[in-house]
This record gives structure tokens, sequence and C-alpha cells, in this order.
């Protein structure tokens, strides 16, 4: 049962195409496992269809559609290969988002007791922000954030903060204004996050004293 | 100049059409949604800031792309210009990261998977779609100006903030009240 989910503002963008794309693959992650969201995706681009049918046509070229015709029986491109994860340990039964398809996906890196960190590098955006997390069960983890907003995505496991419990498929939407101070349930918890701004740590850090 | 412009297919003959280009391959049900969306496809991508030449190679590569996926087309999820419009803001994400990233190749990574089956009838999509149709006419000029560059620009605070002149913080906060009266249309009327 998924209970948060992101807010309509980064729906909305989404679904118009403008949300950053380290959040966009956080986003999509969420989507893909939520019924809920789905519906309301699905609504949003149905306001952008009825804007663009809106819009004054803008003539192509004559020969367009003939140059479109001859290209019916092409072959349809190959899909990318899925998300790449060979060297890293997860817990079992937890399967990557196919939204990180594409996304070349570093080892554990151990940043502090309980706390591992993957860089997620996407090709297309290298200078994006998005990494997975491993934090221990019963890890309390201070909010501390600089930049603009942040997005978590829980993939296996959970933790709690004053604003309720985050189990798997359940995404956190946190922005400088946030102050909480989330803890890992026993089992620990897997994210996947993104955050607006350049290479930093999320939430965490004022655990490690930085 | 005699001929009369037939008038523009609507909501469910343009379904229909889709649905005849998935099922027989009809090419003439795919001229006509040639004819009808392609457009409409350069209108919002030269909205968006794309170049004509850029914007029209675009058109075409999403035209093929309804060819080849009219059998995922689902009308009871969604009307046709929705699921045209998720195509086509995918393939200008798409188009964006293939520009940064030269091994991506083939089908838009952010094709989503396959939704569960819907519930409703094709008449309750219909509509659906039509009364969000009618709320959005109900907005004011400024608002709906507003919500259109949301969905429009790449960057749509700043193009928003210097086509009305307005400071950025502004258009935040007004895009913000858009959003929130836009967000009783689009609530879940269950
Ligand atoms: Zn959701």
């Amino acid at each position: 049962m998924i209970s948060h989910h992101p807010s309509p503002e980064t729906l909305l963008a989404h679904a118009a195409g403008t949300l950053l794309a380290g959040h966009t693959v956080v986003v999509v992650a969420h989507v893909q496992g939520c019924a809920h969201c789905q519906a309301a995706l699905t609504r949003m681009e149905a306001l952008g269809g009825a804007l663009m049918e809106d819009l004054a046509p803008e003539p192509l070229a004559a020969e367009a559609f003939a140059q479109v015709l001859a290209r019916l029986d092409e072959p349809a491109p190959k899909p990318p290969p899925p998300p790449r994860q060979t060297n890293l340990a997860l817990p079992s039964g937890l399967r990557l988002p196919v939204a990180l398809r594409g996304a070349q996906i570093g080892r554990w890196l151990r940043i502090g007791r309980g706390l591992r960190y993957s860089r997620v590098r996407l090709p297309w955006a290298p200078e994006q922000n998005v990494m997975l997390l491993k934090v221990a069960g019963g890890r309390k983890v201070l909010h501390h954030s600089h930049g603009g907003m942040e997005l978590t995505q829980v993939l296996w496991g959970g933790f709690h903060d004053e604003t309720g419990q985050y189990g798997p498929g359940d995404i956190g939407e946190a922005d400088e204004t946030t102050e909480h101070q989330p803890i890992a349930d026993p089992e620990g918890c897997v994210c996947l996050a993104s955050l607006e701004g350049g290479l930093r740590l999320p939430w965490f850090t004022r655990l490690l004293g930085w | 100049m005699t001929a009369l412009a037939s008038p523009p297919p609507d909501a469910d003959a343009l379904a229909a059409l889709i649905t005849q280009v998935a099922e027989t391959r009809d090419r003439q049900a795919y001229a006509a949604l040639f004819k009808h969306f392609a457009p409409r496809i350069m209108a919002y991508l030269r909205r968006g800031g794309m170049g004509a030449g850029e914007a029209e190679e675009l058109t075409q590569e999403v035209m093929l792309t309804l060819w080849r996926k009219a059998g995922y087309f689902d009308p009871l999820r969604a009307g046709a210009a929705t699921w045209l419009f998720a195509i086509v803001r995918n393939a200008r994400i798409d188009r964006a990261r293939r520009r940064r990233d030269a091994t991506l190749s083939g089908a838009p990574p952010l094709e989503e998977a396959d939704a569960a089956p819907s519930a409703e009838s094709m008449s309750l999509v219909t509509e659906r779609e039509a009364q969000l149709r009618s709320a959005l006419n109900s907005l004011s000029p400024e608002q709906k100006e507003i919500v259109q560059l949301s969905f429009f620009s790449d960057t749509p605070h700043a193009a928003i903030a210097s086509k009305l002149n307005l400071p950025l913080g502004t258009v935040k906060s007004r895009v913000r009240l858009a959003i929130a009266k836009l967000r009783i249309l689009l609530e879940d009327p269950s």
C-alpha cells in the first residue's frame, strides 16, 4: 500500500517533460509502481493533449508525409539494455527499477556507520545528483538540506519520520524548508534518491558531522 | 478553391483511427491521423523553442512511433490526444538525452511499463476529457497562458517570467496558484 506520492507540482512537471533529469528517474520509478499516480499522470497528460490540440496547426513541408510513409516498414529500433547492477550487492528480492535503464550504477561505498552510497550516473545528464542509499536498521539520520528539492523513493525496507511511515514504493519529497529526522526500520532501507543542485550528500550529512 | 476543408475529427473518431491502424495497418486511417496530429505536434515543438528543421524531423519520428505503437493504445485508458501527447513529450526528452549521450539509441528510455487494465468505459474517458477541456477553457486568459507555458517551455518559470515581464518569484507563486486551481480538475473523481 503506497501512501506517499510526489506533489502535484512535481507530477505536473513530469507530465510536461520539464522535470530535472535526475528527479525524472525517481518519479518514473515511483509511477511505475503506483496506480494512483499513473491515473493522476494520465489526467495531466490529458491536459497536455488538450493544450496541444488547441494550438494553431503549423504545416510541415509538402513532402513530409511521403517521407514518413516511405519509412513505415523500417524495423523498429531496439529498446535500451536493462540497468546494469553487476557489482551491487542488493537485498534478495530487490530489483532495480526499470527507470534506471541506461544508468551507470557504482559500487557501494561505505560513507559512515551503517550507511552505504552508490552513485547513479545518468550518461544523458551526468551532472545530475542521483544515488542509491543503503541504511542499516535503526539508524537515525538527520535532515540537512541546503539546495533545492530532494526526492527519495523507497525500494526496499523502510523508514519513518514525523511525516509518517515510508515503505517500498513510497516517495518522500523534501526541500530546503523540510526539517525531519528519519529513522530506518529494523531491517534497514534501500532508497533511490535525487538531489537538486551540484554533487552533495543528502539528509544524512549531519550524522557524519559534515 | 472550391473544396471545403473537412471538419477535424473528434476525439472518438481519432481513437477509432488509431485502433484501425493497430488492427489492420490501415494507411488511409494513418494518413488522416497524420493530417490531424502532425501540424499540432509541430506547433507544440516550435512553442517549446525548437527550430523548424529539428521540429519537423522529430514530428516525423513521433508519427512513426504512432504507427509502430498503435497496438499499445488503449482507448479505455486515455484519449488519442492524451496518448499522443505522452509520446511527443517522451520523444522531446529522448532527443535531449541523445544529444548528451551518443550511446543511447532506440526506444525512448522513458517508455512506461504497461499500465494495469482500466475498468473505465470509453465513453467515460471521452467524458472526462471533455470535462477537462471545458474546465481548461474556464480559466482566465492569464492563467491559461501560465498553464500553457508550463507545458510548452523547456524552462517554464524563466520563460514565463520573461514573456510576462514578471519577477521569477511572482511567476512561481502564480504557477502554484494556477496548479491549485487545476488541481480540482486533476483530482480523482472517485
Ligand atoms: Zn504515487
